[in-house]
């Protein structure tokens, strides 16, 4: 019994041990010295880097292995445009061999950041905005500041300064929208109106340019359609809503404060007659029966497929339904940005593909940021993606012009990213927020909260978190 | 592990007689010295390795990092009893755990009575092809949760198989998708539950009537007992320790009851189906704060100790 006690200390004590994290952190910054020294360059002084940024003739470094996460797992979609471009990096150079590993979204960013704590973690991979994933790699030092690539590569051109921000953090991982740039992406994201165009044309219904001009429209298409939803809508998963929202609170207001508040930019608030009027525009739509009844329990892609089937007149939905749209609707399928408020300027929620980014772990950087330039800005890579329904976020492109519909999308993001309309994702903002605008979204559209209390429940959350930024 | 099972003495323990000062006293038993209690270590030394290794360690280390602020990567703050005052002020926590109850209410209790209820009816009455149902009963707990829960998404979906049936008996305004309906979502997901469970408790049941001796049917049946009779002095008595078995299972699954809501409506709608267990991996993964998921783990843990001791003493103290 003593001997089984004295083991039982001796396991306890390995179990619990010191400080969680402590001997993870040694590992890090002991496996990647190369790292630490980059990260701790501030991102003003990063030209003293640049000639150490390995371009080309990578042929010399004898075999490298590069392991790839990614969750872009769709097909069709940017899985067979990874997956080509990749075959044709490896043939580039036959001495570089890249494992890519596809993977959902969901198993890829709740097992991301301790992959990469570890010693068999991938060499590149996506993360996601937001202090759980990117804030989290910052400030544990497991990814590398992308600058000294950026000012190789130019990569400062492809975008402007605010598609940039979404990538940059100060080095505490505190401070979101600041800093150096830790990651890239590949393509532009939004949520925009997919109108079922035929279905309109048959009501005898034509969209107008404003947005109160478009909920008197909504009302007299309500009548017409009688049991058919206005909006086909899945909100199972909860984002639903934290999608629709954004062209309402277009509809009240600019897009800046939004940003703003989700960068915690001292002073923002949600509480404010923007956001109240687009939840109490929700509620009122939500009571009206613009939305199918079952729309808590129908998953988000789920619902751009009932769309896709005929049902329902629009579907506010991510640009990255539009395959399955095109697929069901053909012709008939079109989309547009929610017509604008008083300023005349397109609003919706919106952002780049998640964004790539390097280990700080890794024995070949310079590959990997070459395998990145690679995959987002080879001629074959913007043909590609366009091919694959999907909209590069390198501004300046042009889709193929035999497809008006894949044409509409472009225009879409185009049309957002030039009216500085792009909200980002209100649950970038916390590491709950999620969670939050989730329940309190429901709740506001359902009438259980009011719209004042719903701003007030999700700016406590805000408020507390900031506390803990500040607090350190 | 390979500690000498000689020394495992479990009568080393501290006030025993024979671990006072001086040599061991001469046992009274008639017992020989020794060995054979000894072996006995051996043979739950594997299992106790198991349990040591893969349940207790993780729980003292879940008590350890309960104690952290911690984001599951850098270095970790200590903070106390922080995040176990934060877990009891948490509103989200105390609802969820309000849900848990009521779930026990799903996954226990009427499992547990309509398991009651068809052994009793069974006691009285031969039903041809039992053996089949009972295995068709059975299966659900044979089935990940994962496709039970995606079954009923379906089943439940508004224009499921249980609208359609509704629809043919009730008014077209009972339909509804179930799952995202504020009112009914949790029902929904207990009655899940209850068809999961149902299965267990009445096998158990079935199990533990047949050792009842029928002499004492017979005994209740020439005393003129009836049914109802023959059910609570025959029945439930025989029955007390597969009583306390189904309802400590079943309780410990209604309590930590994660996979059918997460993959049923992810605590939704609004925090309507929010349970301890998804509070916990939010926590953990998605909130990146691994102590305080840790206090609402330890917390669940020892709600369900507390629960399952008070079942046991209950039936101990019905059966003196």
């Amino acid at each position: 019994m003593a001997a089984l006690l004295a083991l039982l200390v001796a396991l306890v004590v390995a179990a619990c041990g010191g400080t969680p994290g402590s001997d993870n952190d040694d590992a890090t910054t002991a496996a990647a010295p190369a790292a630490s020294d980059t990260t701790a360059a501030p991102a003003e002084s990063t030209a003293a880097a640049e000639p150490t940024v390995q371009m080309d003739g990578f042929e010399s470094l004898g075999p490298v292995e590069l392991n790839v996460w990614s969750y872009d797992n769709q097909d069709p979609g940017l899985m067979p445009v990874i997956t080509e471009l990749t075959k044709q990096f490896m043939a580039k150079y036959p001495n570089v061999k890249i494992n890519l590993e596809f993977k959902d979204f969901n198993s890829l960013v709740d097992t991301v950041n301790r992959a990469l704590a570890s010693e068999d973690g991938p060499d590149i991979t996506e993360g996601n905005q937001g202090y759980q994933i990117d804030a989290a790699q910052v400030k544990a030092k497991l990814i590398l500041p992308l600058d000294p690539y950026i000012k190789a590569y130019g990569w400062d051109k492809w975008w402007g300064a605010d598609t940039n921000q979404i990538f940059q953090w100060t080095e505490d991982g505190k401070t979101f929208g600041q800093g150096p740039t830790w990651g890239i992406a590949q393509t532009g994201q939004n949520v925009g109106l997919y109108v079922n165009k035929k279905k309109l044309a048959d009501l005898g219904l034509t969209i107008p340019a404003t947005f109160a001009e478009f909920d008197t429209m909504l009302a007299d298409a309500k009548a017409k359609l009688g049991d058919d939803p206005i909006f086909e809508f899945g909100n199972k998963e909860g984002y639903g809503t934290i999608h629709f929202i954004g062209g309402l609170q277009g509809a009240y207001g600019d897009a800046q404060p939004l940003r703003d508040w989700i960068y915690h930019v001292p002073g923002s608030t949600f509480e404010t007659p923007q956001n109240i009027q687009a939840l109490t525009k929700l509620a009122e739509w939500g009571k009206a029966g613009y939305f199918n009844e079952d729309y808590n329990a129908v998953g988000y892609d789920q619902a751009a497929a009932e769309f896709a089937k005929g049902k329902g007149l629009f579907f506010v939905g991510g640009n990255w339904e539009t395959a399955i749209i095109k697929a069901g609707l053909g012709a008939d399928a079109g989309m547009i940005n929610m017509p604008p408020g008083e300023s005349g300027k397109h609003v919706g929620v919106g952002a780049t593909s998640g964004p790539w980014h390097i280990s700080a772990k890794t024995k070949f950087p310079d590959v990997a940021a070459a395998w990145l330039n690679y995959i987002h800005s080879s001629p074959e890579a913007v043909d590609m993606m366009y091919k694959a329904l999907q909209i590069p976020a390198i501004s300046g492109t042009t889709p193929p012009a035999d497809d008006p519909f894949l044409g509409e999308v472009t225009a879409s993001w185009q049309q957002l990213v030039s009216d500085g309309g792009l909200t980002l994702y209100a649950d970038w903002a916390s590491p709950s927020m999620y969670d939050t605008l989730a329940k309190y979204y429901q709740e506001a559209m359902a009438g259980k909260t009011s719209p004042e209390d719903a701003a007030k429940a999700i700016q406590a959350d805000w408020t507390k978190f900031d506390a803990e930024l500040k607090a350190g | 592990m390979s500690a000498e099972p000689v020394e495992l003495d479990p009568t080393a323990r501290p006030g025993s007689h024979v671990s006072r000062g001086g040599a061991p006293r001469r046992r009274p038993t008639g017992r020989a010295p020794g060995e054979p209690r000894n072996v006995a270590w051996l043979y739950i030394l594997p299992g106790l390795v198991f349990f040591v290794l893969f349940t207790f360690l993780p729980l003292l280390h879940a008590g350890w990092l309960s104690l952290y602020q911690w984001d599951g990567l850098t270095v970790g703050k200590f903070v106390g009893l922080d995040n176990y005052s934060q877990a009891l002020s948490d509103p989200d926590v105390r609802t969820a755990f309000l849900h848990a109850l009521q779930l026990i209410i799903y996954y226990s209790v009427l499992p547990v009575v309509l398991g009651l209820a068809l052994t009793g009816f069974l006691t009285r009455h031969t039903v041809r092809g039992f053996t089949f149902f009972r295995t068709v009963l059975f299966l659900p707990q044979m089935i990940a949760g994962v496709v039970i829960a995606q079954a009923f998404v379906w089943f439940y979906a508004e224009e499921g198989p249980f609208n359609a049936a509704l629809k043919r008996v009730a008014p077209d305004e009972w339909a509804r998708g179930w799952l995202g309906d504020f009112d009914w979502a949790l029902r929904a997901i207990g009655s899940i539950g209850t068809w999961v469970t149902f299965g267990l408790c009445m096998v158990l049941f079935v199990a533990g009537v047949q050792k009842i001796p029928t002499s004492l049917y017979d005994a209740a049946r020439v005393d003129g007992a009836g049914a109802v009779r023959e059910f609570l002095t025959v029945t439930l008595p025989g029955l007390r320790y597969e009583l306390v078995v189904a309802f400590v299972l079943t309780t410990i699954n209604a309590l930590r009851s994660f996979d059918i809501v997460y993959n049923a409506t992810k605590g939704g709608p609004g925090d309507e189906t929010y349970v301890p267990a998804l509070l916990m991996y939010l926590n953990a993964f998605k909130y990146n704060d691994v102590g305080y998921a840790c206090a609402i783990a330890v917390t669940l843990a020892v709600v369900i100790f507390v629960l399952a001791i008070a079942v046991n003493l209950l039936a101990d103290r019905g059966s003196d």
